[in-house]
């Protein structure tokens, strides 16, 4: 029994030393990012405190199975830590991007799917949350709301389904930050929409035009915060079907493509290219960030199971005290 | 009857005598009829549900009746979500009512002991279905005439209408007959239901704004499949937890 506290010492010890080291880590080792400047560095907090929510709505899922199959209280403990703790960092992981995005997109709630869905998590949490208030009985309470633990959890892989289509595009930079994940670019057309939103720059498509084998396209572009406005001629080879010259937008990086065109309607498939390098591929940013989300794992974890002891010492209390006062 | 005993001989009934006495459909028929039978004698559910929608109608047409003869281009989504928020909280007034109605009138007992728990959740599904195509046939014909809503593709916005509301009963069900149990019922259904039901809504505004714009059947298969998907697995998940739900 000493021996395991000790372990546990040691491990709680570890942890803040290594939780210390990632929040140095953060701003001493993560260079600045082109572009973002030091509000990249966010993605040391953002991203794990938002990866662990979903792996708190997970593990609370999987203790209510548990608790409707075996019925023991320690699973039932297990989902209301999990779900408590998971609705703690799901807050962090919005209120950490929205100040983000006020910063860099210029407006902290945009309808981006991810929005949707972890507005939708934490509607979800607290309706599990009122459930539990309003049901009188133990028992029942457990039982119940593990049922609606599971059902909500059903509804989710729908949620992840419908929300990227509510937009048109987002605003999480995937197709610039993270390599290998998949942008499809947006369609303008010069008789229907002809705003949109790439990433964090809006476009207004001005003009179509064929010169030669050439596809140009007149794009008005503006950067957040309205600073810069530029027109943009980015062309297309008619006969190979590729973009041909990618302009930059102004001060950034970033390549403005055309990757399809529909010259009969007046449609135009744009699409922002990253340059070479994106953030994770800074080794340093790459390390730190896989070290900030074991540091948040392990945070999680040590929360979630010292919540669920104090919801089962709790519940030892409140029936010895129930035994005392009986009448004898 | 002290409630104690009542419930043990429910479990009992459960576990070895009911199952064996009427085939399910035909057990889950009787509880609709049953629960048909009891609206029709009260009408409190039928008497909530319509006049909340057509309050909802009309207090929109107020607000929105001029806005028809200007053309926006974003009306057919305007219409859509307004038809779909009116839908969405007149059944959150109604559709509880099917599980709430048995705890208040103390009959869930006796009904624990009749019938099979999945014959009283098909049966009560039923009549939450009826009740609710009822209320979307009566929103939507109301909403249609007095909103002035020129609708491209009828077909296809009835479709998503019965997808939406096949959608709206399997996953409302169930959460009937937790809040049934609750101590604050009329709040805590439509907390409980709209995280869940978030996705349906977003799905069936989209394809229900292409079928009053006018588009083609391609335009709302999408939102169909979706649906149709939706509804096998909350329906698939609700048979499977119903039994714990309703266990006294």
């Amino acid at each position: 029994m000493s021996d395991r506290l000790r372990l546990d010492q040691a491990a709680k010890l570890l942890l803040g030393v290594w939780m210390a080291g990632i929040v140095v880590a953060m701003f001493l080792v993560v260079p600045q990012y082109v572009g973002l400047g030091d509000a990249g560095r966010i993605i040391i907090l953002h991203v794990p405190t938002a990866w662990i929510t979903t792996v708190a709505f997970t593990v609370s899922a999987v203790y209510s199975i548990r608790y409707l199959w075996k019925r023991r209280e320690a699973d039932d403990a297990g989902a209301v830590a999990a779900a408590e703790v998971g609705f703690l960092f799901c807050t962090l992981a919005t209120v950490s991007g929205m100040w983000f995005a006020n910063v860099v997109w210029g407006t902290p709630w945009n309808w981006d799917p991810r929005e949707t869905t972890i507005l939708i998590l934490l509607l979800i949490y607290a309706a599990y949350f009122a459930l539990r208030s309003a049901l009188d009985d133990v028992e029942r309470r457990r039982r119940l709301a593990a049922v609606y633990n599971l059902f909500a959890a059903v509804t989710m892989p729908f949620l992840l389904f419908v929300a990227p289509r509510m937009a048109q595009s987002t605003l999480h930079p995937n197709c610039a930050f993270i390599q290998g994940s998949h942008c499809d670019g947006i369609w303008l057309e010069i008789n229907g929409t002809r705003v949109g939103q790439l990433g964090d720059v809006v476009l207004a498509l001005q003009g179509i035009e064929q010169r030669g084998d050439l596809a140009v396209a007149q794009v008005e572009v503006r950067m957040p915060g309205l600073q810069n406005v530029a027109v943009l001629a980015p062309t297309f080879e008619l006969t190979s079907g590729k973009p041909a010259d990618r302009p930059e937008f102004p001060g950034q990086q970033f390549l403005l493509a055309v990757e399809g065109v529909d010259l009969a309607n007046g449609r135009v498939l744009l699409n922002m290219e990253a340059p070479g390098s994106g953030l994770l591929s800074n080794s340093r940013t790459f390390w730190t960030f896989m070290a900030a989300n074991i540091g948040f794992l392990g945070l999680f974890i040590w929360l979630y199971r010292l919540r669920a002891d104090v919801l089962l010492l709790q519940d030892r209390l409140a029936r010895r005290e129930v035994a005392y006062e009986l009448p004898a | 009857m002290e409630p104690h005993v009542s419930s043990q001989s429910a479990a009992d009934a459960s576990t070895s005598a009911a199952p064996s006495e009427a085939p399910l459909l035909a057990a889950a028929w009787a509880v609709f009829r049953k629960d048909v039978r009891s609206e029709l004698r009260t009408r409190y559910a039928l008497n909530a549900i319509l006049l909340f929608a057509v309050s909802t109608v009309v207090a929109m047409s107020l607000g929105m009746g001029p806005l028809t003869i200007s053309r926006n281009a974003d009306l057919p989504i305007i219409q859509a979500a307004l038809l779909w928020v009116a839908i969405l909280f007149a059944a959150f007034t109604g559709l509880a009512r099917a599980f709430v109605q048995e705890e208040e009138a103390r009959t869930a007992a006796a009904l624990r002991l009749s019938a099979r728990p999945t014959a009283v959740f098909l049966g009560k599904l039923l009549f939450n279905l009826a009740l609710l195509l009822l209320l979307v046939a009566v929103t939507t014909v109301l909403f249609v005439i007095m909103l002035r809503v020129q609708v491209g593709n009828p077909g296809l916005l009835a479709a998503l209408l019965l997808a939406g509301s096949l959608g709206l009963v399997a996953a409302t069900t169930l959460i009937a007959a937790i809040i049934a149990r609750a101590s604050v019922k009329g709040a805590l259904f439509a907390v409980l239901s709209f995280p869940l039901l978030a996705p349906l809504l977003v799905v069936a505004i989209q394809g229900s704004a292409n079928a009053i714009a006018g588009r083609g059947w391609e335009s709302g298969v999408g939102s169909l499949q979706v649906l149709a998907g939706y509804t096998i697995a909350l329906f698939t998940a609700s048979l499977f937890l119903f039994n714990s739900v309703w266990e006294p």
